[in-house]
């Protein structure tokens, strides 16, 4: 990984993140990557109302609003990815009949956003203290349209030049594609290739998460 | 990542070296625990929480993490509120994801016809007797031998308030000078639920509230700087008193 | 005695069948059901096209309006579709507002329609700023039996390959619109993008084109939409256990021989049609 990290260094744009801000939610943060920003609260394990309730594992309900206007068909499609990204990763078995809320709030979309959420449902999972398999990490990359080249988590100006966006997010044990989302046209070759500079990256923000934890655990 | 104890450890995480210790004397081996924050799956030991990996003599391993939600788990003593009641049993709130029950026969001295006398709204102390997850919770305020043995309603002129369940779990650890410092100078009654619930109750309103904020500054204040925390508490009392 | 089984044991008698290296239905684990593709069968419709994929079936009716363009997009044209998915497909699903999976699957089709640029939508302007087309696909799943994904998108695109447009003549001073509804003239559809779903079980098994049942147990789902040139338009995998990119590899694979099968079976559907239209206008 040594070696790796010098070739890539720097390409994702710089993280922060505040986790449990929100003295009512059981798990908060607030994630920013780069400018993209990200809330989200996490409520739980708590009651279900019966319709939704699954006898054998925990069921998750994601509510996910945009910056302006209530939420659309679009923000739809958000809540599934990080609803089925952070099911794979929760132990849902451990709580049957009971429900938790993921819930987020865009505050700045500069370019990555499915990423930015997911990576900040994560974190804020890790602060609910919720018994996860792993953790996930979600990195976004485009293709350029006129040199063909990668460029990791573009920010919206970048974006303007792309043939095709991806997002993936791995799992922090192999690393294996947990959710994947593309953009645009593109080849096979592109669509590997893009995979695994993804992986690559993935690890910088599993790092950033645990640097996160060991910040807040020592304080504590 | 292959993680050992006193490492922050992350949720996949696996660890390493878990030795079973083999006792002189003993052919058997000992056993190992995997406490909170831990989970089997196979030969391997995978952590589920994010925290940091501690480990107790002889062999159990838990992983200490921030937490707010309580789920129940069986023995652990907790403040509940009594929310209905309903037949032979109360529901009890304690913070998880159902209300947990307290049968009335469940009190020091209670019969059929002796019943205890609680009222919606009363807080009390009491131990989970029945936690699984797919059933009830389900509360005692009596020991195995029917002794009252501290559980029991709690007076209505204490204080309940709320804080994580990772400070209640410093506040209790024998090593956690805070009560020993606070009771030096004034005199209090405490239960301390782990579900994160604490009660309190000192000789005047603002002794109890500043006790409160005390135990909620020491969440972010280390065993070494509770001295200070409570001297700086003791000064302002004396001056408001 | 096998229907009690199922209903008992559902995971166990799906688990069961896996071992032996066969699917509750008779298949192979890599293989598809049949194709089936009827177009032009709702003559209200300016254009329609039901697809059966096994059991499952979609029918997509498109209907062409006259509209204003945005006006960040003056020389646009636009495409709404819309898949409804009723209590008749399904008993997942109750009367009222459209479910969520109903929604994303409505917002999965617009993606891949813009992400393949089968259509172009200047194709629709009429008059820059004053009139465009707009293309209502409302797709209705008839029976919901997997792969859902698949069959709108077949369907949709069957019906768009055969959508006729009437000539309009417009002025733009007077604002008057003429239609000549016998003069109509074939849209443009640039590529024909098929889509291929797939169903991972544990220990990474690769099931294609899965059913309800296979769907709603596997630990995980993706699709594939691919183009005429084997370019990907579009993989969709939601969530589910982490798979390895090798597994991915091959559904690309799968893609490629499937899409190719489709699209010779929707060119067919198409010129059987054409083959019609001639025998009946050739008398007149």
């Amino acid at each position: 990984m040594v070696e790796e990290d010098t070739e890539i260094d720097c390409v994702l744009r710089p993280m922060n993140c505040e986790i449990n801000l929100l003295s009512r939610s059981d798990g908060s943060t607030m994630f920013m990557q780069g400018d993209t920003t990200i809330v989200a609260g996490i409520n739980g394990p708590m009651e279900v109302k019966s319709q939704k309730m699954a006898y054998d594992k925990l069921s998750i309900e994601v509510t996910y609003t945009p910056l302006t206007g209530p939420a659309k068909v679009d923000d739809r499609l958000i809540e599934t990815y990080i609803r089925e990204s952070c099911e794979s990763a929760i132990l849902v078995s451990l709580h049957p009949n009971t429900m938790i809320c993921i819930n987020l709030q865009e505050v700045q979309d500069s370019g990555g956003l499915l990423a930015c959420a997911i990576n900040a449902s994560c974190l804020a999972l890790i602060n609910s203290g919720l018994s996860m398999k792993f953790t996930i990490a979600a990195v976004s990359c485009m293709i350029e349209k006129e040199t063909g080249k990668i460029i990791m988590d573009p920010d919206n100006t970048q974006l303007k030049n792309a043939k095709a966006e991806f997002t993936y997010a791995f799992d922090s044990i192999n690393k294996d594609i947990v959710c994947c989302h593309s953009v645009g046209r593109f080849s096979q070759s592109e669509f590997l290739a893009s995979v695994d500079k993804c992986k690559q990256v993935s690890q910088f923000i599993f790092d950033f998460y645990r640097e996160i934890t060991k910040k807040y655990a020592n304080t504590v | 990542m292959e993680v050992s104890v006193g490492d922050v450890v992350m949720p996949g995480d696996s660890l390493k070296d878990i030795k079973s210790t083999k006792k002189e004397g003993k052919n058997e081996r000992e056993n190992v625990i995997l406490g909170p924050g831990l989970r089997r799956e196979g030969d391997k030991v995978y952590v589920c929480k994010a925290g940091i990996l501690k480990r107790r003599d002889p062999a159990v391993y838990y992983v200490d993490s921030y937490q707010k939600r309580y789920i129940p788990s069986r023995g652990e003593n907790v403040v509940g509120i009594v929310t209905q009641k309903s037949g032979d049993i109360y529901k009890v709130d304690v913070g998880a994801s159902e209300q947990a029950t307290l049968s009335y026969l469940a009190f020091e001295g209670a019969t059929k016809k002796n019943r205890p006398d609680l009222q919606v709204g009363d807080v009390i102390y009491a131990k989970m007797l029945v936690a699984s997850k797919d059933m009830e919770p389900e509360l005692v305020c009596v020991d195995s031998q029917g002794k009252e043995n501290e559980l029991g309603v709690l007076s209505s002129d204490g204080m309940v308030f709320t804080c994580s369940l990772s400070l209640v779990r410093k506040l209790l650890n024998p090593e956690c000078p805070l009560f020993r410092i606070l009771g030096r100078n004034q005199a209090y009654e405490l239960a301390a639920g782990m579900n994160g619930r604490i009660w309190i109750k000192a000789r005047s309103v603002q002794e109890t509230i500043a006790a409160a904020n005390a135990i909620l500054a020491a969440e972010y204040t280390v065993a070494s700087e509770m001295q200070k925390l409570c001297a700086r508490i003791e000064k302002t009392l004396l001056l408001v008193t | 005695m096998d229907l009690q089984y199922k209903t008992i044991h559902p995971v166990k008698y799906l688990q069961d069948h896996l071992e032996q290296g066969i699917r509750p239905d008779g298949r192979k684990f890599l293989s598809f059901r049949p194709v089936s593709v009827n177009v032009s069968s709702i003559v209200q419709a300016d254009s329609s096209a039901i697809f059966k994929l096994g059991d499952t079936s979609a029918v997509c009716g498109i209907k062409a309006e006259l509209a204003t363009p945005k006006a960040d997009i003056p020389d646009h044209g636009y495409i709404v579709p819309n898949v409804e998915l009723s209590p008749l497909c399904s008993p997942k699903f109750r009367p009222g507002p459209p479910s969520e999976q109903a929604q994303v699957l409505s917002k999965l089709i617009d993606i891949v329609l813009s992400n393949s640029r089968a259509l172009d939508l200047k194709d629709l302007c009429i008059c820059k700023n004053k009139l465009v087309w707009v293309l209502y696909c409302d797709i209705l799943c008839l029976n919901y039996n997997g792969s859902v994904i698949d069959a709108c998108i077949g369907a949709m695109i069957a019906a768009l390959k055969t959508l006729t447009l009437p000539e309009i003549n417009y002025n733009s001073e007077t604002g008057v619109i003429v239609t000549h509804p016998e003069n109509r003239k074939a849209f443009t559809v640039r590529t024909l993008p098929v889509s291929a779903s797939f169903a991972i079980f544990e220990k990474q098994l690769l099931l294609v084109d899965p059913s309800d049942d296979e769907e709603d147990m596997s630990s995980t789902r993706f699709s594939i939409v691919m183009d005429d040139e084997e370019e990907i338009c579009y993989i969709h995998k939601p969530g589910g256990i982490p798979i390895s990119q090798n597994l991915l590899c091959k559904g690309l694979e799968m893609t490629k021989v499937r899409a190719k099968s489709i699209r010779s079976v929707i060119n067919a559907a198409i010129s059987t049609l054409n083959v019609n239209n001639i025998e009946t206008n050739s008398p007149k």
